[in-house]
């Protein structure tokens, strides 16, 4: 049998089969190729302004293509790369060590941000203190924190992640199976981060440079298969890896990621056609508010908590951020509870600590009021959302049962509330709440820290 | 809802699973009927309705229930709000046996009171445009046309993977029941997909790029075909349902045909869809919640407006709305089934 010819150049032998369309090219054509499309990519979404600064989060295929394509396109972009260290032992510090040796080989500057030193706790610290259930949260709090913290070091005002399509098919999915309709329009976008949102209190940093809280994120990669991306960096013989968080069993993304590489093996264009799906459907989504009814029509600011614990869904299942049932049996748990209260007519008890606890925390629990929506909202319920409005913000007035009846129906039909973004009363960083998400679950970690300085400074 | 008594009172003779389980089923499909209740037809003027039938145990389950419901219909009021008209599409193209009519025949004595038809897929080749949309392919592939219409199984022959058939029957058995609905004056459909099949069938589109009409496959609402889909069953598990079938006295078991597992023998005659079914399989059985909790959420997006002179997928029929590829007239989904179709 002869080999088949390259389909481009229809000289060489095809030596690789795209999962995208089924073609037949040669390691040449296809390099090349991968490059134009991601080029594509970027120029149709105007990803980059001429001579951006752009810091490039983990991803040394990613690194290689923007720094081949500034050349070509004289883009004029700055680059550096810039990796986070969680902190786990045998799950990043390999690739970091690899992140090292793709800066070497591409002459970029690597910055790289550790939750040890910004945080004070390593995810390893964080593990051995709660336990391996329920970590994504922190991790994937601090993460987002910390891309952009590290950004905001660089002086950088746009954090480009090496997602590629597997990752937001995957996002899809995981979504859908945790019933995360907000979410799904996120994922899918190209762009993330909504600098327009924020309120430049620049008056409190009085300095130009590039303010944390105002980091753009993108996707360049976004179209591209993960399977092409290990050819490609085989092919430029670039350091590739990709290792499992160490920390997230059984976690709703894994079960996604499962069937993706499921699909792909059924047909491989499906896994573009779930983005493609995820895209269409993120446009049916009901105006935001719709699916927390009582939660956020009595004012609260829950839709903000999107915006500032945004999942950074790069190596762990750590999209659960916001309300730590990261494993589908705790979701399980929960959904089962609603359902017997449900069925027996009582109200939900979502014990009242806990709720408390969450609300004058501030990080909304955006996943939570998929569940708390489900419960009857009966007469009781009506003091609790009060009470939480009140010990949550200082703007929202407290109001009688009558005015909420009377203002719950067309707040809901209304059009989404305009997020209310504010800061950190403590960190500064972006939050719905007085104090970010961040710094509560790092109050409840410090507090358990026994206060012998030795310990502390131990950073074992 | 406040001061609303549970619907079924508790009674302390029966032993727990007829305490929780039977009513609890028949309210969640009653409950689903609501607007089909005597108050709502004039006496004599019955709304007639399509019961698609596979045999299935969730099809046979429902019929068993609708019967049960029209019965509490008339026992309370001396006429019952909807009449039904069971149908059922035989998918044998190869064999004539009278399998199908036999086992319809079965159902009939069971339940007699109501209007029963046998149809057949192959039928479907006959309906305006479809042969016409694979003939052309026919056409390209042997000079000489052949004579309409096509049957099945050379319509089959042109879809080269297990998911474009599975994608394409399901479409076209759609479109047969639809058009079979409008014929026969029915203003609705019923379908008995349970939670466990909605939420396969949420994915499953999801995974063929036609998220844009997973709204109107999913949900109560008004099709783009001009006729309303039901899901009364949507509220039960396919092992919930199972569980039911073979309580009711006398047992509904010799109704239901079981589909004979196909074990999948490579992922290559694996079909997106049965991917999916086994994946909701195994998910129904360790967290039932979350299946439940799928199809709620996606019960929550919003299908939008359909214009009546919109342009409509050739093969789906589902509004393109503006995302339609340029000089396509299929959508994105079918595009992708139809593996002539240039991308």
């Amino acid at each position: 049998m002869l080999p088949h010819p390259c389909e481009i150049c229809k000289i060489a032998r095809a030596q690789i089969l795209r999962p995208k369309n089924s073609s037949r090219i040669c390691a040449p054509c296809f390099t090349a190729l991968f490059e134009a499309e991601a080029a594509e990519t970027i120029i149709a979404n105007n990803l980059f302004q001429p001579g951006e600064r752009v810091a490039i989060g983990a991803s040394g295929v990613l690194a290689s293509v923007l720094k081949t394509l500034n050349e070509r396109h004289d883009w004029k972009l700055d680059l550096v790369l810039l990796s986070i260290d969680e902190g786990i032992q045998g799950y990043r510090d390999h690739s970091l060590e690899a992140v090292k040796r793709n800066g070497a080989d591409l002459d970029l500057p690597l910055k790289i941000v550790s939750y040890e030193e910004l945080y004070g706790w390593s995810m390893d610290q964080v593990v051995a203190q709660i336990g391996k259930k329920g970590n994504c949260t922190y991790c994937g709090v601090f993460r987002r924190q910390a891309l952009d913290r590290g950004a905001a070091m660089l002086n950088v005002g746009h954090v480009v992640t090496g997602h590629n399509v597997d990752d937001v098919a995957e996002t899809v999915l995981m979504n859908l199976l945790r019933g995360d309709l907000p979410r799904l329009s996120r994922g899918t976008s190209i762009v993330t981060s909504t600098p327009s949102a924020v309120p430049q209190s620049g008056a409190q940093n009085g300095e130009k440079a590039v303010l944390f809280t105002n980091v753009k994120r993108s996707k360049p990669l976004m179209y591209a298969y993960e399977k092409e991306i290990v050819l490609y960096a085989h092919h430029k013989k670039l350091d590739y890896f990709s290792t499992e968080c160490l920390y997230s069993p059984e976690a709703f993304r894994g079960s996604a990621r499962t069937l993706i590489k499921n699909l792909e093996r059924i047909r491989p264009e499906s896994i573009m056609d779930v983005v493609r799906s995820g895209v269409d459907m993120a446009k049916l989504v009901p105006g935001s508010t719709s699916n927390c009814k009582g939660e956020c029509s009595n004012g609260s600011t829950a839709k903000v908590a999107s915006a500032d614990d945004e999942e950074a869904d790069g190596g762990c299942g750590s999209g659960t951020a916001s309300n730590g049932s990261d494993s589908m049996a705790d979701m399980e748990m929960k959904l089962q509870q609603n359902e017997r209260a449900e069925a027996n007519g009582t109200e939900t008890e979502v014990s009242m600590p806990e709720r408390k606890a969450e609300a004058t925390s501030m990080g909304v629990p955006h996943n939570h009021e998929t569940y708390l929506s489900l419960s009857p909202s009966g007469s009781t319920s009506g003091e609790v959302p009060g009470g939480l409005c009140a010990a949550k913000t200082a703007i929202i007035p407290m109001r009688t049962k009558e005015e909420k009846r009377s203002s719950r129906k067309p707040a809901r039909d209304a059009a989404a509330p305009k997020q209310r973004l504010g800061q950190c009363e403590r960190c500064g960083y972006l939050s719905s709440q007085a104090v970010c998400k961040a710094c509560v679950l790092l109050d409840g970690l410090n507090k358990a820290r026994p206060r012998t300085g030795v310990e502390v400074g131990g950073g074992d | 809802m406040p001061g609303r008594k549970p619907a079924a009172p508790k009674d302390s003779t029966l032993c727990r699973r007829c305490q929780i389980n039977e009513p609890a089923i028949t309210t969640k499909v009653v409950k689903r009927m609501d607007s089909f209740r005597v108050k709502h037809s004039d006496p004599g003027q019955e709304r007639v309705l399509l019961l698609p039938l596979s045999f299935g145990a969730c099809s046979t389950t429902l019929l068993y229930l609708l019967s049960e419901h029209m019965k509490g219909q008339v026992e309370r009021t001396g006429r019952s709000g909807y009449k039904l008209h069971v149908l059922h599409v035989d998918e044998g193209f190869n064999s004539d046996d009278n399998a199908s009519r036999m086992q319809l025949d079965t159902v009939k004595e069971r339940f007699p009171e109501h209007t029963y038809s046998l149809s057949s897929l192959a039928e479907v080749t006959s309906m305006e445009g479809i042969t016409s949309m694979f003939k052309q392919e026919a056409e390209h592939e042997n000079q000489e046309s052949s004579t309409p219409p096509l049957s099945m199984n050379e319509l089959l022959s042109f879809l080269t993977s297990a998911t474009s058939r599975t994608d394409t029957l399901q479409i076209l058995r759609r479109r047969l029941i639809t058009t079979f609905a409008k014929i026969h004056g029915c203003e609705s459909i019923l379908w008995a997909h349970s939670t466990t099949r909605l939420a396969e069938v949420t994915l499953a589109e999801t995974a063929k790029g036609r998220g844009a009409s997973i709204p109107w496959l999913v949900s109560d609402t008004s099709s783009p075909h001009g006729i309303q889909y039901f899901y009364p069953m949507r509220e039960l598990l396919t092992k919930e349902i199972i569980a039911f079938s073979s309580l009711v006295e006398p047992p509904l078991i010799e109704l239901i045909v079981r589909d004979v597992a196909k074990p999948a023998v490579s992922t290559k005659n694996t079909s997106i869809d049965d991917l999916m079914r086994q994946y909701f399989e195994s998910v129904e059985r360790e967290y039932p919640s979350i299946v439940a909790n799928v199809v709620r959420t996606t019960g929550k997006l919003q299908a939008p407006e359909v214009r009546e002179a919109e342009e409509r997928c050739e093969l789906c029929e589902m509004p393109l709305g503006e995302e339609a590829p340029a000089r396509s007239r299929l959508c994105y989904g079918c595009i992708r089934t139809l593996p002539w179709v240039e991308n």
